[in-house]
């Protein structure tokens, strides 16, 4: 296994818990949707994103499931790195696929960043990825097609919007050690350099959203954990805490 | 060839043999080779079998069930002194491997059509086309369609 750099690693942590809490979050809705076909396309899509993350944590940690497992579940609560967007906990499905509209459209762009990475596997990760993704977008986007025709679909929509973007204006904060990472071949570039075209594509997607509004990311946040971690991890944790030794 | 190597190249052909007769846990009766799914099997003089395969997709819930299946497949076969099963990062999987002995018994068994990126697939019972009715079918790998012709769901399976 090749040694990574403390910044690499950040810089992958980052990446991993996004994929790992958005998979989980993905999950709640297994059962519960507004349809049956929204119950299967969540459960397949946050399996993908549950994939991405164990192809993230195993660049890190090497192939042994126990290591991968300790990278996702085990870490200190203030050793993870998610963003606030994934982590949060929202009231309605609106929200939900607003999320999942705004966090695919990032994460199409964040793979793009590390498809020429030095890391050894994380352009085949990249490349992977990416076919998956493609599935996720076009879902998202025919369920927000098709709601945003429906006068009361489109306000709460546009409401959950409002609620949303900034909380995933967060998704683009710099790990400490990004720059070190991106001179270290790990990705190309600062994924906040990729946020103006994500911003022209959400402007697009979401019409007559004003963008220039938009408050400043808080900074900070990939260090500090949102309110709704604490109760997300014990739900994550509650079986593996049954018997930790078990082999699945 | 002198006789060692001979041997080897049958302890090789022993090992895909086996590697051969593991299932598919989703489909019995299809083997894993020919869902595409096994990209090199390497046999060493001294009877070191190194197997890697090739995941469907990254979150696939049977990739541990595959591996163990192959493992004990390929432990089992006479001369093999160790067995070490991996998932290859590359290439990635597409339904372009499946040969066309998987997509005929995965057609006449399971009602299962083979479809590509451009999700266009034919129904296994009439040969008409088929329309998508859910992305997103009972797993992360098929789709639900319906077929135009003779109005049977036809699950596809794609990348």
């Amino acid at each position: 296994m090749t040694v990574l750099s403390e910044s690499a690693i950040e810089y992958l942590l980052a990446f991993a818990d996004d994929e790992h809490l958005m998979g989980q979050r993905y999950t709640e809705w297994i059962g519960v949707a507004p349809f049956l076909e929204e119950d299967l396309a969540l459960a397949s899509i946050g399996q993908d994103e549950l994939g991405h993350a164990a192809m993230l944590y195993a660049i890190v940690a090497g192939d042994d499931d126990s290591a991968i497992d300790r990278l996702a579940l085990l870490r200190d609560a203030d050793d993870y790195r998610s963003s606030w967007l994934v982590e949060a906990e929202f009231p309605g499905w609106e929200h939900t696929l607003v999320r999942h509209w705004l966090y695919d459209a990032a994460e199409e762009l964040r793979w793009e960043l590390v498809s020429g990475s030095t890391v050894p596997g994380l352009a085949a990760a990249a490349e992977r990825a990416g076919r998956e993704e493609s599935y996720h977008r076009r879902h998202a986007d025919a369920l927000v097609d098709a709601l945003l025709g429906v006068p009361e679909s489109a306000e709460r929509l546009q409401n959950a919007l409002t609620e949303v973007l900034p909380l995933a204006l967060g998704l683009f904060e710099a790990v400490d050690g990004e720059a070190m990472a991106i001179s270290e071949g790990v990705a190309t570039a600062p994924f906040e350099s990729r946020r103006s075209l994500w911003q022209a594509r959400v402007a697009a997607r979401f019409n007559g959203t004003d963008l220039g509004r938009l408050p400043a990311p808080d900074q900070d946040r990939r260090r500090r954990r949102s309110p709704d971690f604490a109760p997300l991890m014990a739900r994550m944790r509650e079986v593996y805490n049954l018997d930790p030794s078990a082999v699945w | 060839m002198t006789r060692s190597s001979s041997s080897t190249a049958g302890l090789a052909d022993a090992v895909n043999k086996a590697v051969a007769g593991v299932d598919d846990p989703e489909y019995p009766g299809v083997s894993i080779v020919d869902l595409g799914l096994v990209e090199r099997v390497d046999v060493t003089g001294n009877g070191r079998a190194s197997i890697g395969l090739v995941p469907t997709f990254s979150g696939c819930p049977a990739l541990d069930v595959i591996a163990a299946d192959v493992r004990d497949a390929a432990s089992a076969v006479t001369g093999v002194t160790s067995v070490d099963v991996h998932w290859l990062a590359s290439p990635i999987w597409s339904s372009d491997r499946i040969t066309a002995r998987a997509r005929k018994a995965l057609a006449d068994r399971f009602t299962v059509a083979v479809g590509n990126d451009d999700e266009a697939a034919t129904c296994p019972r009439c040969g008409e086309s088929t329309v998508e009715q859910s992305t997103f079918g009972p797993s992360r790998c098929r789709a639900i369609h319906r077929c135009s012709g003779c109005a049977e769901v036809v699950e596809v399976l794609r990348a």
